[in-house]
């Protein structure tokens, strides 16, 4: 068998990209509807930039941006993208919504979209494939190189946490509330290829593992690891895929303009020497932040310390003033810091959800504000 | 003899036979099958078993035993077009107006087409209009019921639902204005023609947003438990086709409005996932069989001809109406087809309106129902073959017949 070197291809470093998985329902009982096909019959004939995609099961969407440098022009494209799909939407009486699950859908009524990799994923995967209907953000940061990507992926992973934290908006998963701010990723984590990247450092390492996982038939290609955050060789970027997909693209946007100024610091000044022992808290601190948010504690085995998430996110930021100065994304920065403060889209809606009681109601609300402007 | 005394008297207990458990025994067993084996809709079995037991056909249920079951049909009826009127979302018509034009269209082309094949089959023309009025409506029964066996959604489905409550409405209209002129023609004062289709009309609408009102209020002091909200609203749709009937208000229209009203004043959406389950189901194979019990077949041999092309000039007008629209109102042609043929059905609401006019006017009745009766019978097979078809074929059920 011959065996292909996966390359890396150039990108110009620290330029960001956004994927937001969106959920698509009805406007009766606010139940995940099959309306995908539908919708995208018709958007291409509103004309917007950016992408707007089938994805696994007919009740989701997946729009994309294209390649930005700068956090407001991300933020128009975003704003832009939206409105075109939810200028179709509303012609076709569907609700898009954001947040990482849907609260009340039962996936036994999920459709598996009809394409050759969704039936393949379906078979593979079984129950699986149609309760992984989770809805997720995914941001794309650019890399001068395979090395620099590795880098940049193993010192980022100590961020991941702040990521679910933030980002977290599926507290509520086939109708109870499951305790975690984000219980999507619990669904992503039943996948035998989920997780943590090998700890590898350079990009020559990184494919002899390549080359042994494929080898070996565990994987084909690329996609079939669900890594929290994994190099996309052929984007040239490393891909953070921990986020829920938030309830407005504000918080998407600066979702992705944090994990810019982030990856600014981090390549520049190189503040942490990347180790495995590293990743000793990892799947601890990963825990405390699906399931307590911004409260969860944060435990950094290197350095020693304890924290809380929001104590964490608040530090960062401070180390970030600078690289958000040079980047033009104090906006961007100025929403998280307010996050950190007014909490996550996850406390948003367990707060809804206190006053009026109901879920329908709730996911109502998770359509309008994913329209409103702000 | 004497001895065996405790033994039944079989003559004597055929004579009793519960018709109507059997009835609906039957028609279970016909819907399984044609469910499993034909992979078609079950309600086309109920429909078979009810013709077949029916005062036309074998005459295992007369006219008596059919009156007997005439309130309970009453409220299957009822719970039809209040759950048509709470699936229905009014507020899509401001956000796609081009939907209410093609449901204007479609409602106006389906009368004109047929009004004008009454007419030159040398109907008079005020029959002709009756007739036509009436099969402006699609069959609510049979849509929703596949919407739901399909677990149906997506823009054939929810459109076809849309477009049939409103065009069942407007089929009540105007069938009240034309019989009020009926109401001239047959002597009676001018008051009557003016005042009985606003009597109806907004009558009917008052009556319905009562019982929204004091639904909602019920609702919120139950809370969200959900048995004690559906036999809340079972009684009270009951209730309403009570007072609808008492008032001599339309059924259909206080009914339809009751729905929507539910769902316009429910700002809370507290109420939105009630369905009438078990017992609605129950309803439902009781409403198919009986109401194909009442048509009288006998009638399709002599109006086959001029019902179908009766059948044919109805569902050319519909069409028109949807494609018309289409692209403009984001519906692909493929789609646009589809939806024109889901909405052919026409059933239940047409005998409704049927009956109820023969008892206002019997002067109108049978003239009438010669021609409308072999129409509907025809849709009566066809409409529920092709609106499975269409929701199928759209790629919007959730398994195919299941």
């Amino acid at each position: 068998m011959t065996v292909e070197r996966l390359d890396f291809s150039k990108s110009a470093p620290l330029t960001m990209g956004v994927e937001l998985e969106l959920q698509l329902v009805n406007s009766r009982d606010c139940d995940l509807t099959r309306s995908a096909s539908d919708l995208l019959s018709q958007v291409a004939k509103v004309p917007h930039p950016g992408e707007i995609k089938p994805e696994i099961t007919e009740s989701m969407i997946e729009v994309s941006t294209g390649i930005h440098t700068r956090h407001g022009p991300l933020l128009a494209e975003l704003r832009q993208i939206r409105d075109a799909l939810l200028e179709v939407a509303a012609r076709l009486n569907v609700g898009v919504a954001g947040g990482g699950a849907h609260p009340f859908q039962h996936w036994s009524d999920r459709r598996i979209m009809d394409a050759p990799r969704m039936r393949h994923l379906s078979q593979l995967y079984g129950y699986l494939a149609k309760q992984f209907t989770v809805f997720g953000q995914h941001v794309h940061i650019g890399c001068a190189d395979g090395d620099d990507a590795l880098y940049l992926m193993h010192a980022m992973s100590r961020y991941i946490p702040q990521f679910i934290a933030l980002s977290a908006a599926s507290p509520y998963y086939q109708g109870v509330d499951t305790a975690f701010d984000s219980s999507r990723l619990n669904a992503v984590f039943a996948f035998p290829l989920s997780g943590r990247a090998p700890f590898v450092q350079t990009w020559d390492e990184f494919n002899v593992f390549f080359d042994k996982m494929r080898g070996a038939g565990i994987v084909a290609s690329m996609k079939d690891f669900y890594w929290d955050i994994r190099p996309k060789p052929e984007f040239g970027t490393i891909e953070i895929r921990v986020c829920d997909t938030p309830l407005t693209v504000e918080r998407a946007a600066a979702l992705a303009g944090y994990a810019q100024a982030l990856a600014r610091w981090i390549l520049v000044e190189r503040p942490h020497r990347i180790s495995e022992d590293a990743y000793l808290a990892y799947t601890y601190n990963r825990f405390q932040a699906c399931r307590f948010g911004l409260d969860g504690e944060f435990i950094d085995p290197v350095a020693g310390t304890r924290r809380s998430l929001a104590e964490e996110v608040t530090m960062t930021l401070g180390a970030l003033a600078v690289h958000a100065r040079e980047l033009e994304s104090e906006p961007a920065l100025r929403h998280i810091e307010a996050a950190v403060h007014g909490g996550n889209d996850a406390r948003w809606m367990r707060e809804h959800y206190e006053r009026s009681g109901s879920l329908t109601d709730l996911v109502w609300r998770q359509v309008e504000r994913l329209r409103a402007e702000k | 003899m004497s001895d065996l005394f405790f033994l039944p008297d079989l003559r004597a207990a055929a004579g009793s036979l519960p018709w109507h458990a059997l009835l609906l025994l039957g028609a279970a067993l016909a819907g399984e099958a044609v469910n499993r084996w034909l992979r078609l809709p079950r309600m086309l079995g109920w429909i078979a078993v009810g013709a077949a037991l029916g005062p036309h056909a074998l005459g295992a249920l007369d006219e008596a035993g059919l009156a007997q079951m005439a309130p309970i049909l009453d409220v299957a009826v009822g719970v039809v077009l209040f759950e048509l009127g709470q699936r229905v979302d009014l507020s899509w018509l401001r956000r796609n107006p081009w939907l209410l034009g093609t449901s204007l269209l479609e409602s106006a082309a389906a009368f004109a087409a047929m009004f004008g094949v009454l007419v030159a089959l040398e109907a008079p023309p005020l029959i002709a209009a009756v007739a036509a009025a009436i099969g402006i409506s699609t069959a609510p029964t049979v849509v929703l019921t596949l919407a739901r066996d399909l677990r149906a959604q997506g823009q054939v489905t929810e459109r076809v639902l849309l477009l049939t409550a409103l065009n069942c409405a407007y089929a009540f209209i105007a069938v009240s204005v034309l019989l009020s002129w009926a109401a001239r023609e047959h002597a009676l004062d001018w008051h009557a023609a003016v005042l009985h289709p606003l009597y109806l009309v907004f009558g009917s609408l008052l009556a319905a947003a009562l019982f929204a009102a004091v639904t909602l209020l019920l609702l919120r002091l139950l809370g969200r438990r959900h048995d004690a909200q559906f036999l809340c609203v079972l009684a009270l749709v009951a209730a309403a086709v009570w007072a609808a009937d008492t008032l001599r208000l339309s059924t259909a229209l206080t009914l339809l409005a009751y729905g929507v009203g539910t769902r316009v004043l429910d700002r809370q959406r507290l109420f939105v996932a009630l369905s009438f389950g078990r017992v609605g189901a129950i309803l439902l194979i009781l409403l198919f069989a009986l109401t194909a019990a009442r048509l009288d077949w006998t009638l399709l041999a002599a109006g086959a001809v001029a019902g179908g092309v009766l059948v044919a000039a109805r569902m050319a007008g519909k069409a028109l109406g949807v494609f018309a629209f289409a692209p403009v109102s984001g519906l692909p042609l493929r789609k646009a087809s589809l939806l024109a043929l889901a909405l052919t059905p026409m059933s239940g609401i047409a005998i409704v309106i049927l009956h109820d006019m023969a008892k206002l006017y019997p002067q109108l009745g049978p003239s009438l129902a010669a021609i409308v009766v072999s129409a509907i019978a025809i849709m009566e097979l066809l409409g529920p073959l092709l609106g499975h078809f269409a929701l199928v074929r759209a790629g919007e059920a959730a398994a195919d017949g299941e």
